[in-house]
């Protein structure tokens, strides 16, 4: 692979032109600006806490689904006052902005929809129910029986009427199917991008497609970039040249905005992340829902029970998935987030490296950190000896 | 044509200086870790060489590691110690499976392939137990130096159970057990013992042998032995155990590690393509 993007000192084209990345690089502002003018025109701005909650339900209740998952190291201080330390530092965080009424989307939220997940966030929205009208899903989590996804219908039955409701709305499956077009719409539209990974010479980081995420999913202002990005980014090369680089399928916690540090480590440590399957990467868009169901509920509640997140068990799909992933984005190299304290990835992280060692025949790394900068050059000594064994082991192979 | 390593680590300073033909040592030297790591790390290389009558035009090729690798700006490239470590060991004992490194403030087990190259690692880097500097704040403790910690544990009767997960609270529960006038001599081979424990913790049941010791803990009379009880099996002390990992750096500023005694020809290429 080496030698193939290009020389070492090749300048990024069109690195500061901004294009449709400039866009994302305002993605706050913009879902902000997107939810007051929505607010104002009456629509009900409802947090979400989870990809497991259906963004297309509360869309066809008219109301404005927006992403609470707090990523500030700054807001794991004030929560450790309530909760303990010993806690991951996602739900630490995204409490604190609670408790500090620093984060804007949740101050203007008329609801918040979580579900039973893992038991720190289940334990954790009891608290926040105290301070915001919250909804909490019961997320079976034997995520192959039957009766466990018939469960999981029941309860977005349930949500629906109480989304109809509280918003004194009626959910028609027209509406629905709205919702669904736009969504499907969007996962493919971020699909395609992160797509544009697997190539030999990816045009763009992986800290810059994590960059062009948005809080509120499905917004048109976003869809019309992410259109255009595709075909700005042809051709595109990035410096140092992709070729150099060690391709990195990262797997492990979601990195909520402002969480980003891990990333842009590795990637500066000589890495390329070529594909991200957490849940703030391919994991909720890999799969899209059924329009023509005769059921428009069931597919949805198919679509989000399928998600492989490490609260179910067992959880073969996410192996399953990063095995094809390794394949699809030709990673050389898989590196594991934990949050700290976070139980389920981190025990998962048996079979994940198992998987990479064993099946995959690739180094695998885990990472287990919290959102403070403190252990920077700790985690940089990891990445840097994971990508010399890398290189080290294609010289053998290949020399 | 000669080449050196220089190992920046957290407690002490390391050079190594090898000849390209047989990958064998010319010179080396130590000193404590300071300051101003740049300078002191210049300062050795210079002495180093200085001793062994040579120059600095002499030396063809420098690589640095250990902690403070990017602070040595006169080194032609930086390699992390984990590699280093891999190599250093490998060129003394080529057929080595396992490597324990007890440093000054951390420790690591690297596991290697059956090729040299390593499969994987875990270091412990975030708290002081299992470490150097843990030993050294127990020996300040019992009144002796740290290399007569050793000579001390030898003598314990009955090693005391030391189960503080933590240095500062290990150390308040020993001075609890000098309080009950527990012997000196139990305490010492306690925390030999309590240190060989967590790095069993560190394998996660997952040994190959041969098992290889490094790093300046190494030097402590007792703590191959506690680790070797720990792990049932044999460990051994690598020679100059506190210099391995510089000299697993020269031997990557030679990249000639095919014609180097002991080394396969996958760690040659594999050097090839670290560099």
């Amino acid at each position: 692979m080496a030698g193939c993007c290009g020389t070492k000192d090749q300048v990024v084209a069109r690195a500061q032109d901004g294009g449709p990345l400039e866009h994302f690089a305002g993605q706050v502002q913009n879902c902000l600006a997107y939810a007051r003018l929505r607010k104002s025109q009456g629509a009900p701005v409802v947090g979400i806490m989870c990809e497991f909650t259906p963004r297309e339900l509360i869309m066809a209740a008219g109301g404005v689904p927006v992403c609470l998952c707090g990523g500030s190291a700054e807001m794991v201080e004030p929560a450790e006052r309530v909760l303990p330390a010993n806690l991951c530092p996602l739900i630490k965080s995204t409490f604190g902005y609670s408790l500090e009424k620093a984060n804007p989307f949740l101050e203007m939220a008329s609801l918040v929809v979580a579900e039973t997940t893992c038991d720190g966030k289940k334990k954790m929205y009891e608290l926040l129910g105290q301070r915001h009208p919250m909804y909490v899903l019961e997320l079976p989590q034997k995520s192959r029986d039957a009766d466990a996804f018939e469960h999981w219908v029941a309860e977005l039955r349930k949500l629906r009427k109480e989304l109809e409701a509280r918003f004194a709305v009626e959910i028609t499956d027209e509406k629905l199917k709205e919702a669904v077009v736009v969504m499907n719409r969007d996962r493919r539209l971020k699909r395609e991008l992160a797509g544009l990974m697997q190539s030999a010479c990816p045009p763009l980081t992986g800290r810059e497609l994590l960059g062009m995420r948005s809080l509120i999913a499905g917004l048109p202002q976003d869809h019309e970039q992410y259109s255009k990005a595709a075909a700005w980014l042809a051709g595109r090369e990035i410096k140092p040249a992709a070729g150099k680089r060690v391709r990195v399928l990262l797997t492990g916690v979601p990195l909520p905005h402002g969480a980003e540090r891990v990333l842009g480590l590795i990637e500066d440590n000589g890495g390329l992340v070529v594909c991200q399957e957490s849940c703030s990467g391919e994991k909720p868009v890999l799969e899209d829902i059924d329009i023509d169901a005769p059921d428009l509920l069931r597919a949805l509640a198919a679509k989000y029970f399928h998600l492989p997140c490490s609260v179910m068990t067992p959880n073969d799909r996410r192996l399953e998935r990063l095995e094809a992933l390794a394949g699809e984005y030709r990673a050389e190299c898989v590196i594991e987030v934990v949050w700290r304290t976070c139980l389920t990835y981190d025990i998962e992280a048996q079979a994940v490296k198992a998987l990479a060692e064993d099946k995959l025949r690739m180094p695998y790394l885990k990472i287990e950190t919290d959102y403070s900068p403190s252990d920077n050059a700790r985690l940089s000594l990891r990445v840097q000896s994971l990508f010399e064994t890398v290189k080290g082991r294609q010289g053998c192979n290949h020399g | 044509m000669l080449y050196a390593g220089v190992d920046v680590g957290s407690r002490t300073i390391k050079v190594v200086v090898i000849d390209e033909g047989l990958g064998q040592l010319i010179a080396s030297g130590i000193c404590d870790q300071g300051v101003r790591q740049a300078a002191l790390a210049h300062d050795l290389f210079k002495q180093v060489l200085g001793q062994a009558g040579l120059g600095r035009e002499d030396v063809s090729r420098v690589i640095a590691t250990g902690y403070g690798r990017s602070a040595v700006e006169w080194a032609d490239a930086a390699v992390t110690e984990i590699t280093c470590q891999a190599y250093g060991v490998i060129a003394q004992v080529p057929n080595a499976r396992t490597i324990i490194d007890i440093g000054g403030q951390d420790s690591k087990v690297i596991r290697l392939d059956e090729r040299g190259l390593v499969y994987d690692f875990v270091m412990n880097d975030r708290c002081a137990a299992g470490t150097g500097r843990f030993l050294e704040i127990v020996a300040v403790r019992l009144e002796t130096g740290l290399k007569d910690l050793g000579a001390m544990a030898e003598k314990a009767a009955c090693p005391s159970i030391i189960s503080s997960m933590c240095a500062v609270f290990a150390e308040t529960e020993i001075v609890g057990l000098l309080a009950a006038e527990e012997a000196p001599a139990n305490l010492a081979a306690g925390v030999q013992h309590s240190v060989a424990r967590r790095i069993v913790a560190m394998l996660a049941g997952r040994v190959n042998g041969p098992v290889v010791f490094t790093g300046g803990v190494a030097l402590i009379p007792g703590m191959a032995r506690a680790l070797s009880d720990a792990l049932d099996r044999n460990v051994i002390i690598a020679e100059a155990p506190q210099m391995t990992a510089a000299r697993g750096a020269a031997l990557i500023a030679c990249g000639q590690a095919r014609r180097t005694a002991g080394a396969s020809a996958e760690v040659g290429k594999f050097l090839e393509a670290v560099q």
